[in-house]
């Protein structure tokens, strides 16, 4: 067990290796001069390449790698030069927006897929299943950020149910006081209950929005995996004993369903990351996402890097939860097992 | 008489009191089960009749695909989709099981009718230990708590020969053998005192050393408790050695009922016949070709107006009443029931 952890925890590393060398020199070879979109048009060729010098652009790429994984090992992300800030503050700030944003659609996707699935597969009708794969295929098929852009036109400024693009809060709400930087979650706690309900009507539709995709791609697999196990012997074994379809359905069948459900719900956070980007971007949402696609616009490296680095850090720390939980819940592969 | 390797069976069919006076424990009438799939309506069980009495062991033979199993499974309301029962009666002590819905039939299931499956490497949940699964069988028909439900496992563990079940019964199906796993299962079936046990080829999926030793334990088990058994099967030796009576099947008919003595003495059907020949006895088999009956099943998606078996069939072939009418089940003088124009047991009863 204590091999298989230190294995999976080297394969791990070298996944975050991989990834920061992969950022880095991908981002350095895109067209266009980091220096020139900091100093604007007008600056003189001069002022650019004394820019240019000041941030090591004239390095050869292993100094300039060297010198990043350096200050990196010191805790120190670099600096944005669009936003003026260091890359550390700049994350701090924004994460808990992006956090509170991810771990809500998320929830709602699993939520949503099981019990999507769970109708479908165990309704003796057609046409909860037929709608649940017509939804998943538009779910899948539409890109999130159009979703977005429509959803903002019709919920929120043609029938108002939803607030515009303004953020987390309405302006002039009172900000809750900062424990999680979640705004619900820190609302809740203090007991401002004004506060929650506008952060979580704010906080509603982006989710469900970043949620559509995951949903789409979770409910087809539970589905899958539920009809599958459903034509399995032991299925039809524990109806002779004398268990009624939903005692079976519950203990025998959707056990099997969520155990597969684990490693494919690692696997979506790649979507999730990536479908916030935009969305947060389209619903003014001050997370991660907003801020690194502005700093992809404007070429701030030390922003994109340190996000890309963060992605494949927490990507790699999910999965091998996710590989752990599977372990550690599947009798058959639980270690110390006669 | 011997057609088959003899297996070391201590409950022999012989010296059994079958009782045939009451009434039958099951009783089945014109039994029908359809699939209905895209390549047309697959008639897997036809007009199926038999009764079934106390203490009573009763094989039913057949090739793969002579709808064995689909009629195992439309006894307790278990056909796999496609499928459905689509006529006649399955009657449990007089109460009709055909057309009752998942509540009743599921009250019927384990506590009246027992059943053991042909593969038990699939037949456990791979998720919950033996004794989660054991006591959920047990508390899904009697009213006791689960500490009482797993001693009564455990006891049943014991009884089927598990050693140690206090420690077994905490360990999942993959730390089990096949045999053994077998053995869990047979604990199952018969965990609520079911008046009937119908095992659907138990042993086929088995090492060859571990079926005798798991027939021994289903018929021993059954004639201790007085439940009456259905064994499906196609393995001859089986029932020669284990059962009272035999019905033959074919083409999702019975084509031959008798008792097992009249069946293995002088088969009445020429599909018994040519079953029975193709037995090996390897006391006097000799090298070279195996026995076999010639052609193949006919297609269960077409009813054909004549008699099944008419296209293999070494005495009705040339027919034309074999080809173009049905036979329907008589009652021959030695007791045996033939679907069969021109079977007989004594000479002269032909038609």
């Amino acid at each position: 067990m204590i091999n298989t952890i230190f294995k999976r925890l080297g394969v791990a590393l070298a996944t975050v290796f991989g990834a920061s060398i992969f950022a880095f020199i991908l981002l350095r070879k895109v067209p266009g001069d980091p220096a020139r979109a900091i100093a604007g048009d007008a600056a003189t060729d001069d002022a650019i390449a004394a820019l240019r010098k000041s941030m090591g652009l004239d390095d050869n790429l292993f100094v300039q790698y060297g010198n990043y994984m350096g200050s990196l090992l010191r805790g120190d992300f670099g600096f944005s030069y669009s936003t003026g800030n260091s890359v550390g503050s700049l994350l701090a700030q924004r994460l808990p927006a992006t956090v509170e944003l991810g771990l809500l659609s998320v929830i709602i996707a699993i939520v949503a897929a099981v019990l999507a699935a769970s109708i479908s597969v165990y309704s003796r009708r057609r046409w909860p299943d037929r709608l649940l794969r017509i939804a998943s295929s538009l779910a899948m098929g539409s890109p999130p950020f159009w979703i977005a852009l429509l959803a903002l036109l019709v919920l929120s400024i043609q029938l108002g149910i939803f607030p515009g693009p303004e953020g987390r809060l309405s302006p002039g709400t009172l900000r809750p006081p900062n424990v999680t930087g979640m705004f619900t979650v820190d609302a809740l706690l203090a007991g401002q209950w004004g506060t929650f309900v506008n952060a979580g009507w704010h906080l509603i539709l982006p989710a469900i929005i970043i949620a559509l995709g995951p949903f789409a791609f979770l409910s087809r697999l539970y589905r899958n995996q539920l009809r599958g196990t459903l034509r399995e012997t032991f299925v039809t074994v524990a109806q002779s004993h004398g268990l009624r379809r939903f005692p079976v359905y519950s203990r025998h069948v959707a056990p099997h369903g969520l155990l597969a459900l684990l490693p494919a719900a690692s696997l979506l956070f790649a979507d999730l990351l990536a479908g916030s980007l935009l969305v947060e971007k389209v619903f003014g949402w001050p997370g991660i996402g907003s801020m690194t696609a502005d700093a992809i616009i404007q070429k701030d490296f030390a922003v994109v890097q340190a996000v890309l680095l963060l992605a494949a850090i927490l990507y790699v720390v999910v999965s091998l939860a996710a590989d752990l939980i599977m372990t550690a819940a599947d009798p058959r592969t639980r270690v110390g097992a006669r | 008489m011997s057609h088959t390797n003899a297996l070391p069976f201590s409950s022999r069919s012989m010296a059994r009191d079958v009782i045939t006076d009451q009434a039958p424990v099951l009783s089945v009438n014109g039994l029908t089960t359809n699939f209905d799939t895209a390549s047309g309506t697959v008639h897997a069980v036809r007009e199926v009749s038999f009764d079934l009495y106390k203490r009573q062991r009763l094989a039913i033979v057949g090739e793969s695909g002579s709808g064995k199993s689909a009629l195992a499974m439309s006894l307790v309301g278990l056909v796999p989709a496609p499928g459905r029962i689509v006529g006649g009666s399955v009657k449990l002590n007089g109460t009709e099981l055909v057309g009752l819905d998942d509540a009743g039939i599921s009250k019927i299931r384990g506590r009246d009718i027992g059943l053991v499956f042909q593969d038990p490497m699939a037949a456990l949940d791979p998720l919950k230990t033996i004794g989660t699964q054991f006591v959920e069988t047990i508390r899904v028909h009697q009213d006791v708590s689960a500490k009482v439900a797993r001693r009564m496992a455990c006891e049943l563990l014991a009884e089927v020969g598990v050693n140690d079940p206090e420690r077994r019964i905490a360990d999942y199906p993959h730390q089990y053998s096949g045999g053994m796993r077998q053995r869990v299962l047979i604990a199952m079936a018969i965990a609520n005192d079911p008046a009937v046990v119908i095992a659907d080829e138990p042993t086929t999926a088995l090492d060859v050393t571990t079926q005798a030793q798991v027939l021994d334990l289903l018929a021993k088990i059954c004639d201790e408790r007085g439940n009456a058994l259905v064994m499906i099967t196609h393995n001859l030796g089986i029932v020669e050695e284990l059962c009272d009576s035999v019905n033959v099947m074919y083409a999702g008919r019975f084509v031959e009922s008798s008792s097992t003595r009249s069946l293995f003495g002088s088969p009445a059907h020429p599909y018994s016949k040519a079953l029975l020949d193709c037995v090996i006895d390897p006391a006097t088999a000799k090298r070279g070709a195996l026995p076999a009956i010639p052609g193949s099943p006919p297609d269960l998606s077409v009813d054909e107006p004549g008699c099944p078996f008419v296209s293999r069939c070494p005495i009705g072939r040339d027919e034309l009443r074999c080809a173009t009418e049905r036979p329907e089940a008589r009652a021959l003088a030695g007791g045996a029931v033939v679907r069969c124009h021109f079977a007989s047991d004594t000479p002269g009863d032909a038609a």
